[in-house]
């Protein structure tokens, strides 16, 4: 099931019209998102964590060379090692050289999102090694196939009847119904997995940089499985996931669990410090922290984008998006989704075919609002929205004007030069990159031209206002002009256009004031 | 170039940093980084008295939100009712065969004893290493078999935290990794004056381990039993983990 974000549209109407989706959808809001309205609200000084929360990633990444250099430095000190990797071609070829030096036949995955951007359990059964998922909605969506659906809810479409089948698959026939018996089957299924795996693959929730430690939140228990049975730990990260102090943990759990789930704490919290020490009962005795780029150099290297990078991956900004709750995740046809995904997938793949993701949104600020470190993503979507249509590619001279609101570059001067630093860089990275001055076409330049002159006056505004429903009069029904007209076809494809009153508010409000004097 | 002074450099560029070795930045004043180690000695200090002045409160607190996260709680006078509590646990749910850890608590809690009365077959932690080969090799084959295949494991817990419900667990010589997990049941006891306020003082403590250069190699936050959400949004009890979890509260 290959989608494309360039599909959108498509993949979004089919999703639409499917009430099976529709119903699966509805829990996302009914469930994640009033449990984080609840759960903040019974949170004390939630909106300073925040602030505090978004102050110390801003702090981190504008100085990201100085944390990774301090976590890596202390995951070797602890006895761990430490694979930079620039793209998923060298992270899979460092977790596939390791596996097939130690030996290693199975590898139990617990949820990791920068598993699913490497595409790490197809690398794996490439060359014979036996992925298992074993997060219930991860393990369930590798039955049927699939990516995930969502980033804490992998597979949040699938019903209970198609859980049901695939499970049913898996154990040669005995068929469930309840959700309880559904999970018990699934749990009798991977047990042996656990038993058996001499590799565990999770993900990073946060990795702290002077302890050298990483953080993995999950409910079920496979997490803390992946870093306890087998005897090789691989942690996968994305480079924005680390964190100064061991102290910062409290307020950087609290606001992701709480934004995630809406729950006070997730079941389980494990903080993985290295390998297991000579005198543990068990543990892993190696660990491996793979810390992946993977183009987020591009969401660095942009002010405007930067801010991307503060992302804790709760999804929040999913849960709350009109757009996602309706569309849903696959129809994003990218590893991330929703109002996040919109901004990091072009940001991150400068792929033209992602551009349409941006514009897949109302530019509400419900993101924005939900977002447990105030990620402003509706000015990112407007920023990509803009760079999608002056061809694709940021340009260093837009990029210097922009505002940066603090993450690490604390001068204009360092600002500016690191932007023509970005465009020799882009240089040798990017395909493609046009000037994107004369991108417009001359039917869209002459029409803003006439719709600001129309729009300037006070006269022809009105003289306008009056013609339009003169024009649109035959063509409304009830006031309003729907699908179908020969006027306004565009917009009235997927909503409906008033008709312009008979007497404005204008004229109204002077007739009503005659004679009353001027309200003071 | 190595791996990683090639993926610093990049940073460094996309920063529009010089590129060669990461120059130190003063810290944030907002993270936990820029207090000085000297200054959280004493706020660990704080945090012990604050743990030790306000026992009582916290213990209820405690009980309170450990239930609310789906903690079976039940509360013990005294050592002796706790250990009582333990095989009252066993008896109930038809507990045959049990793993425990080696911890200071069962030196004062007798749950052996207890659990012996109660039928109970127990298996205690550090008896299961071998010699040389310690926690390798056939000796860990074991004791992974043992938690795969016991009904409950019994621990004790470092701290509690009483905003979350949570059972604080470093693993180590005696404690396994496992013990808390595999088994379908986990029994945990904690005692008055180990529960601390909230999440913000667990990690003031775990930052003076560390400056004292003891942190050990994992610590596991507990919060009641495993569950899932997955199938249609319905949170079911009891997935990869214990299916039910036991908190006995004692004093």
């Amino acid at each position: 099931m290959e989608t494309s974000p360039a599909d959108f549209k498509k993949s979004a109407v089919r999703a639409i019209a499917d009430p099976r989706l529709q119903k699966a959808l509805e829990a996302v809001y009914n469930g994640f998102y009033k449990n984080r309205l609840t759960a903040a609200a019974a949170t004390d000084r939630w909106e300073e964590q925040r602030e505090q929360g978004r102050a110390i990633k801003a702090h981190v990444i504008g100085n990201l060379d100085f944390y990774l250099d301090m976590l890596a430095t202390n995951v070797e000190k602890n006895g761990g090692r430490v694979f930079f990797a620039a793209d998923v071609a060298d992270a899979n070829a460092y977790v596939l050289d390791l596996a097939k030096a130690r030996g290693v036949r199975t590898v139990i995955k617990s949820k990791s999102m920068v598993s699913e951007e490497m595409e790490l359990n197809h690398a794996l059964e490439s060359v014979g090694i036996e992925p298992v998922e074993t997060d219930l909605g991860e393990y369930i969506i590798q039955l049927a196939k699939e990516p995930p659906y969502h980033i804490i809810a992998p597979a949040i479409h699938k019903s209970k009847e198609q859980v049901a089948d695939l499970l049913a698959e898996q154990s040669g026939g005995t068929r469930f119904e309840r959700a309880e018996d559904l999970t018990r089957q699934a749990r009798e299924q991977l047990r042996p997995a656990f038993q058996r795996a001499d590799m565990g693959v999770t993900g990073v929730n946060f990795a702290v940089a002077e302890s050298g430690s990483i953080v993995i939140v999950t409910n079920e228990g496979n997490g803390r499985m992946a870093t306890s049975a087998p005897r090789i730990h691989v942690a996968c990260m994305g480079m924005e996931k680390v964190i100064p102090s061991v102290r910062d943990l409290g307020l950087f759990l609290r606001i992701l669990i709480r934004s995630a789930t809406g729950q006070r704490i997730s079941t389980y919290v494990s903080m993985i410090n290295g390998p297991r020490k000579p005198q543990d009962e068990d543990g892993p005795d190696e660990f491996h922290l793979v810390i992946i780029d993977n183009g987020r150099r591009r969401l660095l290297a942009d002010a405007a984008l930067r801010e991307s990078l503060y992302c804790i991956r709760c999804g929040a900004c999913m849960n709350a998006c009109p757009v996602y709750r309706k569309a849903g995740g696959h129809s994003y046809g990218s590893v991330y989704s929703g109002p996040i995904g919109a901004v990091v997938t072009p940001g991150m793949t400068g792929k033209k075919s992602a551009n349409t993701l941006p514009f897949a949104s109302s530019l509400c600020g419900a993101c924005r609002e939900a977002c447990p470190v105030k990620i402003d993503l509706p000015r990112m979507l407007l920023e990509l929205r803009r760079q999608a249509m002056e061809g694709g590619a940021e340009q260093p001279g837009d990029v210097a004007k922009l505002r940066d609101d603090g993450g690490g570059l604390k001068q204009g001067r360092d600002d500016r030069k690191s932007v023509q630093d970005v465009s020799t860089l882009a240089g040798k990275q990017r395909e493609v990159s046009r000037p994107g001055k004369k991108s417009a076409s001359l039917a869209d330049r002459l029409m803003w031209k006439a719709w600001r002159f129309g729009m300037t006056g006070r006269g022809r505004f009105d003289a306008g206002a009056r013609l339009g429903r003169i024009v649109l009069k035959p063509f409304s029904r009830r006031g309003w002009v729907r699908r179908g007209s020969p006027f306004l076809g565009g917009w009235t494809v997927s909503r409906d256009f008033p008709l312009p009153a008979e007497r404005s508010f204008k004229s109204r409000w002077q007739k009503r004031m005659m004679g009353r004097g001027v309200p003071q | 170039m190595s791996d990683r002074a090639t993926f610093l450099s990049t940073i460094q560029r996309a920063l529009g940093k010089l590129e060669g070795r990461p120059v130190p930045v003063a810290p944030s004043p907002e993270s936990g980084l820029s207090v000085a180690p000297a200054n959280l000695i004493r706020e660990a200090a704080l945090v012990r008295d604050a743990m030790a002045r306000d026992a009582g409160p916290l213990l209820d607190a405690l009980a309170e939100t450990a239930r609310k996260g789906s903690w079976v709680v039940t509360r013990a006078g005294t050592h002796e009712d706790a250990a009582d509590a333990v095989a009252d646990i066993c008896r109930r749910t038809g507990i045959s065969t049990a793993l425990r850890s080696t911890e200071d608590i069962f030196e004062r809690v007798p749950v052996d004893r207890t659990l012996a009365s109660a039928g109970v077959s127990l298996k205690v932690m550090a008896r299961l290493q071998g010699g040389a080969e310690d926690a390798t090799g056939s000796a860990r084959a074991a004791l992974r078999q043992a938690a795969f295949t016991v009904e409950a494991g019994i621990t004790g817990g470092d701290y509690a935290i009483a905003e979350t419900g949570t059972l604080v667990v470093h693993p180590r010589r005696g404690l396994s990794r496992l013990i808390s997990l595999a088994p379908p049941r986990h029994i945990a006891i904690i005692e008055r004056g180990r529960v601390l306020p909230s999440l913000d003082e667990l990690f003031i403590l775990e930052r003076e381990t560390l400056l004292r250069g003891e942190l050990p190699s994992s610590m596991n936050l507990i919060s009641g039993p495993s569950r899932t959400g997955d199938i249609e949004a319905t949170i079911v009890q009891g997935i990869h983990g214990p299916l039910e979890a036991y908190l006995v509260l004692v004093g």
